[in-house]
Parts: C-alpha cells; structure tokens; sequence
C-alpha cells in the first residue's frame, strides 16, 4: 500500500499524482492499509469460494476446447466517485439517451436529422443493425431506448467522455448488483466511513418502465424476459433479473403468436404476455422478419409487435442508434432534437469512408486506435501505439479495402484505480465506467454502474470476454438532489435504514423466560434424582 | 407458470429423488455385501446385481460389473445415466434453467452439492474419497435440498410440481425394487416357507432408510411379506408407494386450475383407492409381485398425462432418462 505510485500521465482515481490517497479516497485507503496485503487476499479466496458456490461464473475455453467455469473477477478495491461528479454524468448520460431515442424515432419516420444534411443517409441505411422491418411503427411512450448503457472512460485531464452507447442489449446490471453484496459480505470494513448510494433498486426500476409502457387493458401487464437459453453467455444476468423482478423467464419454445397476439405456453394453457425485456438480437427474433434460419425466433413476432399488442424492450431496430460510424454525430443530435449543448464529450472519431479523413488516419494509424464498426465485446481493436509494425501494416490494407466497416478514434488516456495483483499487491489499473439507464415515462439512472478493469499491466481491454475485471462502483451521498431514494422505486427505493431512536415497547417483558427457565430446571433435577 | 419451466422442475424433483434413492441404496448394499452375505439365499434378494437392474444399468459395464466396483460405477461414473453423479448432475443442470424460479439458496445448495460430489470446483471442498463417503454425502445434501425447498419456496404450482416428481420417482423406485427383490417362489406358490426367518427384507428397508419406522409401525418380524406391504401401503411412511401417491393427490390439487376434469388428478386417486382397497382385501401371504408391476404401470400413465396436461407435450419419461 505504501509504496503504490500512481502512472502519470494516467490518471490516478484514489490517489494524487504525488502518491498521496485523495481526499474522498482517504479513509478507504486507511481501511486497506489496516486489512493489509493477507487480509485482502483471505478476502479474495472467500470471494471465489462464494461465487462458486452461488454460480456467479462465467465459462472459459481451456486448451483442446474443454471449457470450465471460473468465478466472476471482482476486485476488491472500489472505485468512489463523488456525489458531485456524478450528478454531472447523470445529467449528460439522460440528455444523451434521450437524444438517441429521438434519433431512432427520426429515422424510422420523418427522417428530418437526414433532411437536415446532419447526418448521411447513406451511413444509417448501411448499418447492420438498421430494421426496415419496423419503419413507421412508434411504440408506447415513444419509447425505443428502454434500457441504456454508456461506456464513458474518464481523460488525464479529468473529464469525462463516452467512449461507445449501448441502446440494444447492454449487459453487466446482474454483476452490479452482485459486486455491492458481494462486497458487503466481504470487506464490511471498507464501507465504515462512507455512505454509499445503493444500487439494488434497478430490479424494480426496470420492472416500472416495462410495466409503464406494456399495451395491456388490465390491471396487471405480464412482463417477461426473454433469453436464447441457458448456453448464452448471459444467461445468468438474464436468470438474474427474472428473478428479481418476479417475471418469467421465457425462451422461444415458450412463446407463441396466435392472431397477432403474443402468449406463452404455460402449465394452464396459453396466456398473454404484454411485455417483453427481451435479450438477444433484431437478427434472430422473429424468422419472418429478419434472419430466416433464427431458431431462436418467435414467428409472427413483428407482426404483434407492429399490431401494437406487446411492448418490446429495447423496441426493435435501435440499433442503429449505437453503431460505431453514427456514434460521431450524437453531439450533432443532441444539439439538433434537444437544443442542448453535449454535457459529457465524445472522443474525437474518424470516419474511414470520407476520403480526406481516411487519408489523415493513414498517416498517423500508429497514434490512432481503429474499430471494426459491425463489431462488439472489443473485437478486431487495435490500439495504434500498441501494435507491431507487421500489424499496422495488415490494419493500413485492410481499411485502404473495406473504408466503410471501420472508423478511427483519438486514444484516450484511460484513468486509473488500484487493483489487486496475481502477486497479491496494489498496482494501477486502467478502467471505464458502464452506467445503466432505465426508460420509462422517466429515465432513472443506477447510481454508479459497472466499472470495468484490464487486469493485464498496461493494457487499455476491460472487457470481460477478454481477460477483463470488475469493480464496485461508489457513489457518494452529500445530501444533495437525488440522494434520498429520489430514484422513487417505491419499496426498495433506496432510503438508507434511519438511525432514529426505536419507539418504546412498555408492553414488552424482558426476561420473561425466568419461569420457564426454573420450571426446566426443575424437571432436568427431577430427572436426575430419579436416575 | 411456463409449462416449460413446469417440466424442468417436475424433471428436478426426479432427479433430487433418484440421486437419494441411489445413495441409501447403494450405501446399503455395500454395507450388507461387506459383512458377506450373498445373493440367492431364500427370501429377498437385492445386492448390487440388483441394484444395477433397477437402474437400468445392466450391461453397460464391460466384464464382470458385480460387487464393489459396481457400487463404485453406481455412485461416482459420470459415464453412466444412471449413476448418482450423473442424478446430480442433471439436477444441476435442471436447476440452472430453472434458477428464476426456485430460491437462491436452494440453487446454491444443489450447485454446491455437484461441486463438491465432482471435487473439481475450489481446492478447499472435500471430494467424498470413497463410495460410501459419496453416498453418505448425497442423502445428507439431498436431505438439505429439500430442507431448503420446504423452508424457501412458495407452496404454488412450483413447488408442486417439483414435489411431484419427487414423489413419482420414490414411488417408482420403491416398486423397481420390490419387483426385484421379492422372492419368486411365492409367486410360483412353491413349498417355501411363507416367513422365513431371513434378514435380506432388512436390506429393503435400508435401501429405503425406513428400518427404525417399520420396527416402530409394524410388529412382525421384517421378513419378505410384512416388509413388502409395509412399503407399498403403510400411509404413515412417507416413501412407501400408498403415501407417495397420496401426497401426489395433494400436489395435484394444488397445481392443477380444474381438478374436476383433469386425467391425471382423477387417475392418481383412482390409484390411490386402488391400493387402499388391496391393503384391506389381500390375504397374508399374498402374491405382491403382480400389484407392483400394475402400480407401476399406472405411475408411468400418470406421467404420460402430467405431459400432455401441464407441460404442453413435452417429453415423457421414456425419452428423458
């Protein structure tokens, strides 16, 4: 602990660049100091010893194929944000989603951010994820962007920039929630001087935005999470949240559309499903729409949807909200629908299909980082500065070919929070940050989120898939706007149990047990004097 | 509830049931092969051949598959359908897809069972070294697994289906193994004697952990017959096949909407008045082999009727095991 030295010019989250702990971070690093090097790692065996047990896993592929389940990697170490910084991400993450939700409105409709001559319709039409099947359907609300998760990566100079939205299915929520307990459990002693903004409310969040937006004339709207199976990747997140809502967890065996209505087959025949969170996506969600060969679509999904007799969360076609070529133009769009100025920035980006700025990254592809567009989960990345001569040289042919299919960014200087080693002690590691939103008639956003950790020395990959860790994200109470459930989730709506002063009980006896005490005591002497 | 999720859970409780049964079986047979009694002897015969019978593993081994290493393949052989391992591995497996469904707690304690009967999760948990170990194991975790349904789960369709198939497997296993162990020459009606003084019927009882309740229920001496009756109508033990049917009655009326109507429901207390009627009328002595194999007939009929009434058809037991 003492001898931890922040990485200019990264910056150091917990501590100044001099090596002294920050002023927010100060008693947490006091607790760790007195936890020691044995205590965080006796911590860090009771940890896998628990998500083992609760199955909190994830699989990996060994050598000759033969996959085997680890423990989630939460480090131990969280990472505290004031409540100031993040009333400021808060703001800038709503006003974004919100302005992604108009874009895909716009596009399926009037088009008028085209007409505009903002944003190239060349560009929208070309991306994977655009859905002519659902052109002119609005859904309940006007709500396409349900759930939201923007990856923001916070610069060496303290600012905080969005690096890539998520507005299809972003996942990570389930171990949000999992870290805190788990931390809770583990290290108590780290949350002695802080009070920290719970997070367990998103459940009920998410289950009130469905609920809000689902077509139902009764009083109650079913409301299911739909997942391709139990061999996903996610299936836990997807087991995760069904539970914690109270809904079902359907897959396409369960599902049925029968006259534009969608059911599910349940053990007294079909019933009516209004609501759908649904986890996997456009491509295979219903084979006679999109993807002909989906086994795991439901038939005749689009056409209920389109009736308008279910909700679909996110609705279909929000894709093209978060494609890496359109993600350039959201300052644009939030200027452009909201009148706004961006509160939280983008990272400067490139787009390879307009000749001049293809030729601009060409000649400085060894400071650039370049992304596949048509690519998630950190695939086909490479980081300029990192990359061999040969690899430069193989990214300089490919995107000479293919322009479209990539774009290029500035590398950001990804901040820094200390992390627990393989060896057991305190070193840098370079994060970002993943807040969910939930889109109902409001957007409520989960205090703090998944901050996610390259585990490797140096390396700028947090994502899970790829060698990644995470961990528990603090937001700080100070008592302003917000803090005391102003989430407003009803019961659960995060209002921390109150240290009043408990009302008198004079009716109570305490010691009451005396008579019953003597009488057994009586018997067991009885007992021995007969034996 | 899904009719999916339904199936699974009726498929869990088979399961948890099944891995049970192996382990007290298997624990009394080694126990009872140990101290040199054999097969064959007049009277109940149950040993590991007849263990592997009833599980429906005969043959998979290759060469002689009697004795110790039998049990061993019985209790620890993930290659074999059959084995406990496998049970519980299934189960798990079960419970995975259903883990929205049943309580946290109970996920973790069916996850942590297979971990620790595999001994490939964390170094620190105990993998049971020997079969025996094994199935003691098994019947204390599967013990704790339905502690913690019982305690955890709301008593709705869930649970019932779950304790369903509990229930239909026990009963099922408890008539495998009665058509096995019960001595053929009553059948034949052969000059044998009809209470020989034999302790192959205590086996039964171990197999099924029911020794101390029969002693304290049934004041003949555990010879084939009394035995066999008292596991197939004693309503006051809970695994013999009267109560199990009678408890499935119950579980019925909770899961179905329309019990009226409903064929299993009507079908299962026919069965029910059906073995009350033979436990009254049958004379001492009487051949039982025969009761078993109709009862068990009529629980595979069930089955068939659970599937196409709650789980939309899904596959029935022939195609599942």
């Amino acid at each position: 602990m003492t001898d931890y030295r922040p990485q200019p010019p990264f910056l150091d989250e917990l501590f100044e660049a001099d090596g002294s702990p920050r002023e927010t971070a100060e008693p947490l690093i006091r607790q760790l100091q007195q936890l020691g090097q044995e205590g965080l790692a006796e911590a860090g065996r009771r940890r896998d010893a628990i998500f083992m047990q609760q199955g909190i896993t994830f699989e990996t592929t060994g050598t000759g194929g033969y996959s085997h389940e680890r423990p989630f990697p939460l480090d131990l170490v969280p990472r505290v944000l004031s409540g100031e910084e993040w009333r400021a991400i808060k703001r800038g993450l709503a006003q974004r989603i919100r302005a992604l939700n108009h874009f895909v409105d716009d596009v399926y409709h009037g088009r008028e951010i085209v007409r505009e001559g903002l944003v190239p319709w060349r560009l929208v039409a070309s991306c994977s994820h655009f859905a002519r099947a659902v052109h002119g359907i609005r859904p309940p609300g006007g709500v396409y962007t349900h759930v939201a998760g923007c990856d923001l990566v916070r610069h060496s100079d303290g600012t905080w920039k969005v690096i890539e939205d998520n507005v299809r299915i972003p996942s990570g929520i389930s171990y949000v929630l999992e870290n805190r307990a788990a931390m809770a459990r583990l290290v108590p002693d780290l949350f002695a001087s802080y009070r920290v903004r719970p997070v367990e409310q998103y459940p009920q969040l998410l289950l009130r935005a469905l609920r809000s937006v689902a077509p139902s004339a009764e009083s109650e709207a079913t409301v299911v999470v739909w997942t391709p199976g139990p061999a996903n990747p996610a299936y836990f997140e997807h087991a995760f949240l069904a539970r914690q809502m109270g809904v079902e967890l359907v897959e396409a065996s369960d599902l049925v559309v029968r006259d534009d209505v969608l059911y599910m087959r349940t053990t007294r025949g079909l019933e009516r499903a209004h609501a759908v969170y649904r986890r996997l996506d456009d491509d295979f969600v219903d084979p006679l729409e999109f993807r002909p060969d989906s086994l795991l679509g439901v038939p005749g999904l689009v056409r209920a949807y389109r009736a308008g007799s279910v909700a679909i969360a996110n609705a279909f076609g929000t894709g093209v909200a978060d494609d890496k070529a359109i993600y350039r133009f959201v300052p644009d769009m939030i200027r452009f629908y909201l009148g706004e100025e961006p509160i939280l920035e983008n990272v400067r980006t490139y787009l390879l299909s307009e000749p001049e700025e293809l030729e601009h990254v060409l000649g400085r592809l060894q400071e650039l980082v370049v992304k596949p567009t048509g690519e998630s989960g950190g695939r086909g990345v490479m980081i300029g500065p990192h990359a061999s001569e040969q690899e430069l040289e193989r990214m300089r042919e490919v995107i000479s070919t293919h322009p479209d299919r990539w774009i290029a960014q500035e590398v950001v200087r990804l901040s820094t929070v200390p992390t627990v080693t393989e060896e057991g002690v305190l070193a840098p590691r370079h994060v970002d940050l993943r807040p969910f939103a939930v889109f109902g008639e409001r957007i409520d956003i989960v205090p703090g989120g998944l901050t996610r950790v390259a585990l490797e020395e140096g390396s700028l990959i947090v994502n899970s898939s790829r060698g990644g860790g995470s961990k528990d994200t603090w937001v700080l109470e100070d008592g302003e706007e917000g803090d005391r459930g102003g989430t407003g989730a009803g019961w659960g709506g995060g209002y921390p149990i109150s240290d009043t002063q408990p009302p008198a009980l004079p009716d109570l006896r305490y010691g009451a047990w005396t008579g019953q005490q003597q009488q057994q005591q009586q018997s067991s002497r009885d007992a021995g004097a007969r034996s | 509830m899904l009719a999916r999720i339904a199936n699974e859970l009726y498929w869990l409780g088979r399961n948890l049931a099944r891995a049970e049964f192996t382990a007290r079986a298997v624990e009394a047979v080694f126990q009872a092969e140990l101290q040199g009694t054999t097969e064959g002897t007049p009277g109940v015969s149950f040993g590991s051949g007849g263990l592997l019978a009833i599980l429906g593993d005969v043959g998979v081994g290759e060469g002689d598959s009697r004795g110790r290493q039998a049990l061993d393949h019985l209790a620890l052989d993930p290659q074999r359908p059959g084995s406990m391992l496998a049970s519980i591995e299934r189960a798990r497996e079960g419970a995975r897809t259903v883990r929205d469904v049943i309580s946290a707690e109970m996920w973790e304690a069916i996850n942590t069972t297979s971990l620790g009967l595999r001994g490939s999760g964390h170094p620190g948990w105990a993998a049971p070294a020997s079969t025996a170990l094994a199935s003691q194991y098994v019947k204390e975790r599967t013990a704790l697994i339905w502690g913690v349904a019982n305690r955890s789960m709301l008593r709705d369709e869930a649970k019932s289906f779950l304790d369903a198939g509990g229930l239909i497997e026990i009963a099922d296993m408890v008539l495998r193994m009665l058509r096995v162990a019960l001595p053929r020459t009553v059948v034949d009606g052969e000059a044998l004697d009809s209470a020989p003084s034999d302790g192959h019927a205590l086996i039964l009882l171990q197999a099924v952990g029911g020794f101390h309740a029969y002693l304290r229920a049934v004041t003949a001496p555990p010879n084939a017959d009394p035995v066999a009756r008292f596991l197939l109508f004693e309503r006051a033990y809970p695994d013999s096949v009267a109560a199990c049917v009678d408890s499935l009655h119950e579980v019925f009326m909770v899961a179905d909407a329309g019990p009226r109507n409903s064929k299993p429901v009507l079908r299962v207390s026919r069965l029910a008045a059906d073995l009350d009627f033979q436990r009254r009328a049958l004379p001492d002595g009487a051949e039982l082999t025969g009761i078993c194999e109709q009862t068990q007939q009529e629980l595979a009929r069930i089955d068939q009727d659970m599937a196409e009434r709650y789980f939309a058809g899904a596959s029935s037991a022939g195609e599942r095991m």
